[in-house]
């Protein structure tokens, strides 16, 4: 039976990674017993292993709570910058967004600038301040900043604790009456819009959908827009909050669709699901954007005979992975493996793990780096790999990607921010404050400067108060070049990179340096160079080896030092060789992490 | 005839456990010592119908600390492995001595017993490395003993020698050296200092308490060594020996060579014909294997060609004999040789001074 449109509520809470979203929605799936109090346990809709390792949602969902004679679907958004176009998906859902800040943290940057996005959808905002039973919560300042950001008065924030439950069957009825009802012609033709997909083994590719006009039947022969695919669809249901089959979902309503697809590239996020055949709507609802890697790196099998595995596995991830984009590639250095595009490193991290995990590779990746444009005449080169850009400057010039970064911090380290910013070639915006005490900060920056310490460096500079968001903002001229990386005067693609020229020799020395420590001494002195084009920028070098033999080796030895010999017989069989070089696997491994200070968000 | 077999004979005793040493050697056992005498002259009749038809041509009494067993054990000892097998009349019979542990009328006994040859563990001429290796000997024992054995009427003398020890530099291993030469031994071994994880300077290495030998400075030192052995006269003929003309261990050579060799007492090897063998290492359960009437055997394998080529290949390079050029493509040792690692001695490949430090780059490159 289809709900009367007057009564439904589609709504998502924006909130920062530790506001307390997850329990919020705990405590909700309780007070509308939605989930049974004894079957009721932590982050219940944070499902995959991995979400709840991480301590993040990646998935969206939506969940049907029924209250009041009110249908409430929360929808949910995913909590991290690599993931901006999935949370917009997510809004476009809603009619109402739950503005979650922390009584005793405030507004942060990501949470600000999903608020811009759910603001700039239309969305009716409900401003709650959580965590309101903590000691340090400074709910009264928090609900100015809060008002003054909305234009409201401080009377209008709701204040709660999604741990205690306190104020949360106020926010409801907040939601009832502030979150207005969704709009849609039942009659009109279907146009139903994908918000988020997952592969299920079993059942193949679900779309988790908002039918925005029309009426979605139960095993109904459905097409994509973008895609051009159709399929007979198996199953429309709901999430209440286990999948709940339902005859059909009708104009406003959010649930599922087994769409009987098998490729989750065939049901992209984003893409407006209609009728096949006559029925069909004419247009797509707007917004639809293909997915786009943000940053690449080039992924190999430690042994490599497994790349036929490798291969196999990046094809089964990217069924339940629409993001993930690959291609063959060949290192001189690394052998057979591919260049995979990732939307940002925690999707990398994610990707990583999952094919070591799932599929028992042992892997071998290359720094992440950006994607550049090249221009040489009238001649346009799209670069995913360091290697593949034309060496020495021999091109007009070169774009790189920016971002429009959204920086929050307390005023006192407005100077340590600029700083940091600046050191990364950003170029200020503008800014405005929050508050007497806060500032909103916007700068343009490069992607490729952010994207691996920035955010390590930003908090730790700020003391952790500072927060940070980003979205793509094009392209732009930079003066990069690429550091090729010589072995005894042999290039080695793998180690290649491309960077600022100003900070061209900073990274050279630093590989160099590294790469010293790293490759074992051979019989020869090994030159480790960096270069641009045919200059040299640094140079260490790996003095020859002069002594391995053993001193003692008499009667009791023999066998034990035939045995070592065998041993490092293998060890050598394992090396790679570049020119003349031999490399263990372990020193490409440490080479090409990316540095202490590049670790995830 | 075929080549002359050697007889090894393990003393596991010690007066103290140095620091660097990993041989089967304790310390505080001497409890142990007539049961393990017995069972060595024991183990020898056990041992011995096994080799009827060999003909032995050295006998070599290692350790631990062979001349802590009183001169008379010995004497029978020997007696007893000439008694089981065919030990050739002319044989060479090494004892090895550590300097506190010999008197002049001990050594005197020793060499009328038949133990004519004598290695003595100086390891250094260095005060700060003999602490450094735990020894508790001071220089001038060394000197004594040498001269205590001159005195005794010993005519093949051999010294041992450690480099590389943390502190010691290239002069006082120069040093060493040449208090070696004024004692004019017979016979030179000397080792670079290596660290064995499962000994205490091993794990005070391994904590980072003690920095681990310089390999560089070891190879200064190993040039050092073949520069003022070879302008005194002495013969470089293994990694670790110099001989004066006609003083080379026969017995040590034996395994290089890879001539049979019967090992008796706790974790002593015998080999014969791609065939090694070993005894128990504990000398507890040595001897209960033996009181029973039992070859105390803890292990044995079986060299396939692959395993008996690659010993051939190490060894015989160890000792500067080379192997015939024709074992190798001409592109395997060809780079070695114009780096100048091997030399190409009239068909057969040898490595040079500087070859003999990179012995195990030069195996694995050739039989790649």
């Amino acid at each position: 039976m289809v709900t009367d449109i007057s009564r439904i509520r589609n709504f998502c809470i924006v909130a920062h990674i530790d506001h307390g979203k997850s329990t919020l929605a705990d405590r909700m799936l309780e007070l509308t017993h939605t989930v049974d109090q004894r079957l009721m346990r932590a982050q219940y809709l944070d499902r995959m292993d991995l979400e709840r390792e991480r301590g993040i949602t990646i998935k969206a969902q939506a969940v049907r709570l029924l209250h009041e004679g009110h249908e409430l679907n929360l929808i949910d958004t995913p909590g991290h910058v690599d993931f901006t176009y999935e949370v917009s998906r997510s809004l476009a859902a809603c009619e109402g967004a739950i503005l979650l800040v922390d009584a005793a943290q405030g507004l942060e940057a990501q949470t600000l600038a999903n608020f811009h996005l759910a603001r700039d959808a239309g969305l009716v905002i409900v401003p709650v301040l959580n965590k309101i039973d903590l000691p340090a919560a400074e709910p009264a300042q928090r609900a100015e900043e809060l008002a003054h950001l909305l234009d409201r008065e401080p009377e209008d924030i709701l204040l709660v604790s999604a741990k205690t439950g306190e104020g949360v069957p106020e926010l409801l009825k907040a939601v009832i009456e502030q979150v207005p009802h969704p709009e849609g012609d039942a009659d009109a033709r279907l146009r139903a819009l994908i918000f988020d997909s997952a592969f299920d083994m079993y059942r193949g590719v679900i779309t988790y959908v908002r039918v925005h006009e029309g009426t979605l039947p139960s095993n109904a022969k459905i097409r994509m827009f973008a895609t051009g695919v159709t399929s007979d669809a198996e199953e429309t249901g709901v999430m209440a909050p286990e999948a709940t089959p339902v005859g059909s979902l009708g104009a406003g309503e959010v649930g599922y669709l087994v769409t009987g697809l098998k490729d989750v590239h065939q049901a992209k996020v984003g893409d407006t699901i209609t009728l096949a055949g006559k029925l069909a709507a004419t247009e797509p609802l707007p917004g639809y954007r293909e997915p786009k890697p943000m940053v690449w790196s080039g992924l190999y099998p430690a042994d490599g005979n497994d790349y036929p595995v490798l291969r196999d596995a990046l094809d089964k991830l990217k069924l339940s992975d629409s993001a993930l984009v690959y291609e063959p590639e060949t290192s001189m250095a690394l052998g057979f493996g591919f260049r995979v595009g990732f939307l940002g490193l925690l999707h990398m991290d994610i990707v990583r793990e999952r094919l070591e995990r799932e599929f028992g590779l042992e892997l071998i990746s290359t720094a992440p780096n950006v994607e550049f444009h090249v221009f040489k005449g009238d001649r346009e080169i799209v670069v995913h790999n360091p290697a593949e850009m034309p060496p020495g400057g021999d091109h007009d010039r070169v774009e790189e990607p920016v971002v429009y970064a959204t920086i929050i911090t307390p005023v006192e380290y407005l100077g340590a921010v600029f700083e940091l910013c600046q050191s990364r070639r950003g170029e200020t915006v503008d800014m405005s404050y929050l508050t007497p005490e806060r500032v909103e900060v916007h700068y343009v920056l490069p992607l490729a400067e952010i994207v691996f310490d920035f955010f390590d460096l930003l908090k730790s500079r700020t003391r952790g108060f500072a927060s940070l968001d980003y979205e793509p903002w094009g392209f732009q001229e930079a003066k990069l070049v690429r550091v090729d990386i010589l072995l005894h005067g042999e290039p080695v693609d793998a180690f290649s990179s491309v960077v600022h020229r100003e900070k061209a020799y900073v990274y050279g020395k630093q590989m160099v340096e590294r790469l010293k420590e790293l490759i074992p001494r051979q019989l020869f002195d090994v030159a480790v160079q960096a270069s641009i084009g045919s200059k040299v920028i640094a140079r260490e070098t790996v003095k020859a080896k002069r002594k391995d033999v053993l001193a003692k080796c008499y009667g009791g030895d023999i066998t034990r030092k035939r045995k070592l010999l065998e041993t490092q017989k293998k060890g050598k069989e394992r090396m790679r060789r570049v020119g003349k070089v031999d490399v263990p696997q372990e020193a490409f491994i440490a080479a090409l992490r990316v540095d202490e200070g590049g670790k995830r968000r | 005839m075929s080549d002359p077999a050697g007889i090894y004979v393990h003393i596991p005793f010690c007066l103290t456990r140095c620091g660097y040493c990993d041989f089967n050697a304790y310390a505080g056992l001497d409890g142990l010592k007539p049961r393990y005498l017995a069972a060595l002259l024991r183990e020898a009749e056990l041992a011995g119908p096994g080799w009827a038809g060999t003909s032995f041509g050295s006998v070599f009494l290692g350790g631990g600390t062979p001349t802590t067993i009183e001169p008379a054990d010995l004497r029978a000892l020997l007696g007893r492995l000439r008694e089981v097998f065919d030990v050739a009349a002319d044989a060479e019979v090494t004892i090895e001595a550590n300097p506190d542990t010999v008197t002049e009328a001990s050594l005197a006994a020793m060499l009328e017993a038949g133990f004519d040859r004598l290695s003595i563990g100086a390891q250094s001429f260095d005060p700060s490395v003999l602490a450094a290796l735990e020894r508790v000997h001071q220089p001038a024992s060394v000197r004594a003993a040498v001269l205590a054995a001159r005195r005794a009427g010993y005519r093949n003398v051999s010294l041992d020698l450690i480099y590389g020890a943390r502190g010691e530099t290239i002069e006082s291993w120069t040093h060493t050296l040449e208090q070696t030469l004024t004692l004019s031994p017979e016979h030179l071994s000397a080792y670079a200092l290596t660290i064995e994880p499962a000994t205490a300077l091993g794990r005070r290495v391994a904590a980072g308490e003690v920095p681990a030998p310089d390999p560089d400075l070891q190879a200064d030192m190993f040039m050092r060594a073949c520069e003022l052995l070879h302008d005194a006269g002495y013969g470089h003929y293994e990694v670790s020996n110099w001989a004066r003309p006609g003083f080379e261990c026969r017995h040590n050579l034996g395994y290089w060579e890879r001539r049979p060799y019967v090992g008796l007492g706790a974790g002593a090897h015998a080999y014969r014909d791609d065939v090694r063998w070993w005894n128990v290492r504990p000398p507890e359960t040595y001897l209960e294997r033996v009181e029973a009437g039992e070859l105390p055997i803890g292990g044995s394998e079986s060299l396939d060609p692959s395993d008996a080529y690659l010993e051939e290949v190490f060894l015989r390079l160890r000792i500067l004999e080379g192997v015939p050029t024709s074992w190798f493509d001409e592109a395997r040792y060809e780079p070695f040789v114009a780096s100048g690692l091997l030399r190409d001695d009239l068909g057969r490949l040898v490595p040079t001074e500087r070859g003999l430090l990179l012995l195990n780059e030069l195996v694995l490159g050739l039989t790649a």
